[in-house]
């Protein structure tokens, strides 16, 4: 269970607009967030995770407060577009950097590297360093490290947006079974509002710092009430 | 919750104290035995007019001697991106910034001297010499720093001036004036003032009563005069000087990075200008090779081996060594936890703040090295035996030197470095130790690696604050190599040039290498 509320923030600077987010997602659930490029999306993504400072409100995970904690210490793992993985490193270390930072493994985690890595397709590749792999593989090789890391929340920024449909389809699906199985939230930012229809039961749409609607993915994508997003979504 | 680095912090508070000690012990002027008050009325004083006036003439016919033909062959190097040669001749206009001055000195000196290959009037010991000094080492700089400008034109204006039938003239005054106007002040005021606090050169070719900066009068009176007070009244001066001309290089600070991509965009030029563009190309070439290839000659037909017996050299250059090396360290120690810092507010947003850390590091453009050592030694003087403290002063005034070099060479790389995985470190909370093993250090040795083969040859080719404070048991190579000319042992000098010239390209190589590293896939 992932709650956000009253979270507060804006950046420096006077014509930045105040954020406000609201936002209650239960746990097993991949939430989409849509919305005009900068809405607010991902510096929503950015307070969960930590790596911004909200002014005021709460983040609340498993009815823990986290919004004092460094980002370091949050239950919380993210999936960068891109960047995500240190070209210097093969694709094994970049997946067990993610089970310890210091790189010593005991046997367990050195087992849950293995099974994440079998659980993407990526056998047969760990010796790789990343500039020798495809960008699916790259993505593919973060939700590894993702998974090894088991955190309550899963934060994808654009995670797929450089992929084909077909593959953000495939990764997709690969993200909402591991949300089911181990019971934990995904929050799914992207610029293909079609995203949100492969696994996401409800979508949020975020206007002007805020969580304006939060329903249904078809509802919202196919009959839009509100104005605002159906501008956005034009004649989609 | 700020993770910004705070590293810093620490050395800026070392700096403020490294500089404030000997910037107070030139304050304490008044208090000084001998001092009286008509010595403030120094304007009056015709030595220190006239040391001043030369400091100044030099320094303005240095600087336009070096900027103007470096516009041209900048041009010619830009214009033609398929010379043969390219990528040779560009090492070798990055070489002025390993050889030692005093080196090049001679170098020069065996060329255009009096008994060179092409002599230029009887003595090249004045004005004619310090001018040709300052040339070979600042016409490849000013190369170096406005190659880049042609590089910034865009593509598609080149193509458009095509399109407009543009000649050579129209390109000129439409396309690469007003790109070179803009970078033009910085390059020019930045040699200006290298030119200013120059002190090996005019230590070796100047020096007489008519051609002596204050930089060299400054040592002259320490040293030779015992003249404390003057010694401060001059470095004051000095001070007042360098900050002076850095106000007005604040102005200007689009100082573009010493960077050669050897892309160039601007197209080919016809057949009669291509045949200018290579001869400007190959007189600079010939310009800066001949002193280097002059003084080797002159080194292998030497007394290699008399030289080579004396344990003196190898003293010397166990001193060089010890003093590059410790230099280099902390310098590339410095410049890291500055830009840590400086990189992450920089990345935030925070230009402003950044950009001050990182001029803290250029400090020693505004108080030169003779400044900070007569500071060290009026401070020192009475209390301590200040030849004990040689080695220590002069560690840190040259790793002070090797500061800015750092910070232009690793600063680009450092900020890009961590505004890439800033958010991915915290997220797998990579901290401290592990985030340097695994990350910052393997992916940023290389850019380490090339400053610091920078500051190692900049450091162990030092002349500077060593004169005066060594002595013959604390020589460095550089001070031997003055102290043989001093002698007029000169082919001995010319000997001991070539170790000091090898053991710096030796070591830029080794640091370039054994730090840098293989180059990561």
């Amino acid at each position: 269970m992932l709650e956000v509320d009253a979270l507060k923030f804006a950046y420096p600077g006077n014509d930045s607009p105040k954020m406000c987010f609201e936002l209650e997602v239960p746990a097993g659930e991949i939430l989409s967030l849509i919305g005009p490029s900068g809405s607010g999306k991902s510096t929503l993504l950015n307070l969960i995770a930590g790596f911004v400072e909200a002014e005021s409100g709460q983040i609340r995970i498993a009815g823990q407060a986290v919004e004092t904690m460094p980002a370091a210490k949050r239950p919380v793992t993210m999936v960068f577009q891109q960047h995500n993985l240190f070209p210097h490193l093969d694709l094994y270390t970049n997946i067990a950097l993610g089970a310890d930072a210091s790189l010593r493994l005991n046997e367990a985690q050195r087992q849950q590297v293995i099974d994440a890595i079998e659980r993407l397709g990526l056998v047969g590749l760990e010796q790789r360093k990343p500039g020798a792999l495809s960008g699916g593989q790259r993505q593919r090789v973060a939700l590894a490290r993702a998974m090894v890391r088991a955190r309550e929340v899963l934060l994808l920024d654009e995670a797929f947006a450089a992929l084909g449909p077909a593959l953000r389809a495939e990764l997709i699906e690969l993200v909402a079974e591991l949300v089911r199985e181990r019971g934990i939230v995904a929050l799914m930012v992207s610029h293909q509002p079609k995203d949100a229809l492969i696994a996401s039961p409800r979508t949020a749409f975020v206007h002007d710092g805020q969580v304006t609607v939060l329903q249904a993915t078809q509802q919202l994508l196919q009959s839009p009430e509100q104005a605002e997003v159906r501008e956005y979504l034009g004649s989609l | 919750m700020n993770p910004d680095a705070r590293t810093a912090y620490p050395v800026l508070i070392l700096l403020a104290l490294l500089l404030a000690a000997p910037l107070l012990g030139l304050l304490n002027l008044g208090s000084m035995p001998g001092f009286e008050a008509e010595d403030l009325g120094f304007w009056h004083s015709a030595y220190i007019r006239r040391v001043l006036w030369f400091s100044l003439w030099q320094a303005l016919l240095s600087t336009v001697l070096s900027v103007v033909p470096a516009i041209w062959v900048a041009r010619a190097l830009a214009r033609q991106p398929n010379f043969p040669l390219r990528g040779l001749l560009l090492r070798l206009f990055g070489l002025p910034l390993v050889v030692p001055s005093v080196v090049a000195v001679m170098g020069v000196v065996s060329v255009y001297g009096s008994d060179g290959w092409i002599p230029l009037g009887r003595s090249l010991y004045g004005l004619n010499g310090i001018l040709l000094a300052h040339v070979f080492f600042n016409l490849p700089l000013a190369v170096r720093l406005l190659l880049p400008v042609w590089q910034s034109i865009p593509r598609q204006h080149w193509q458009i001036g095509e399109q407009l039938g543009f000649g050579p003239r129209a390109d000129w005054r439409w396309l690469e004036w007003p790109a070179l106007r803009e970078a033009l002040p910085g390059v020019m005021l930045l040699i200006f003032m290298l030119c200013l606090t120059s002190f090996a050169v005019v230590l070796t070719l100047g020096g007489g009563p008519r051609s002596t900066t204050v930089e060299v009068a400054i040592y002259q009176s320490l040293r030779f005069d015992f003249d404390p007070v003057r010694a401060v009244i001059l470095a004051l001066l000095q001070l007042a000087l360098c900050a002076l001309v850095a106000v007005i290089a604040m102005r200007f600070q689009r100082l573009p990075e010493v960077e050669i991509t050897l892309s160039a965009d601007a197209p080919a030029t016809g057949v009669a200008p291509q045949i200018g563009s290579m001869l400007i190309i190959l007189l600079s070439a010939v310009f800066v090779g001949a002193p280097l290839l002059a003084l080797l000659l002159d080194a292998i037909g030497g007394p290699v081996a008399e030289v080579l017996s004396n344990p003196v050299i190898w003293q010397a250059a166990l001193h060089t060594l010890m003093i590059g090396l410790c230099a280099t360290l902390l310098a590339v120690l410095f410049a890291w936890m500055l830009l840590q810092t400086s990189s992450d507010l920089a990345n935030r947003g925070h230009t402003g703040k950044a950009r001050l850390i990182e001029t803290c590091a250029s400090l020693i453009y505004v108080i030169p090295p003779l400044v900070i050592g007569t500071g060290y030694f009026v401070l020192l003087a009475g209390r301590v035996d200040v030849f004990d403290w040689v080695f220590a002063i002069v560690i840190g005034v040259n790793a002070l030197m090797g500061l800015p070099f750092v910070i232009r060479t690793l600063g680009p790389a450092m900020r890009q470095h961590r505004m890439r995985y800033r958010y991915l470190c915290q997220n797998l909370a990579l901290q401290g130790w592990n985030r340097f093993r695994w990350i910052d250090w393997p992916l940023l040795r290389k850019p380490v690696g090339l400053s610091a083969a920078l500051v190692v040859a900049l450091t162990m080719g030092d002349l500077g604050v060593i004169a005066l404070f060594g002595t013959p048991q604390t020589a460095t190579l550089p001070l031997l190599i003055y102290q043989q000319l001093g002698a007029y042992l000169i082919s001995q000098a010319t000997v001991t040039a070539m170790v000091l010239l090898g053991m710096c390209l030796l070591f830029f190589w080794l640091s370039e290498r054994v730090i840098g590293g293989c180059d990561h896939a």
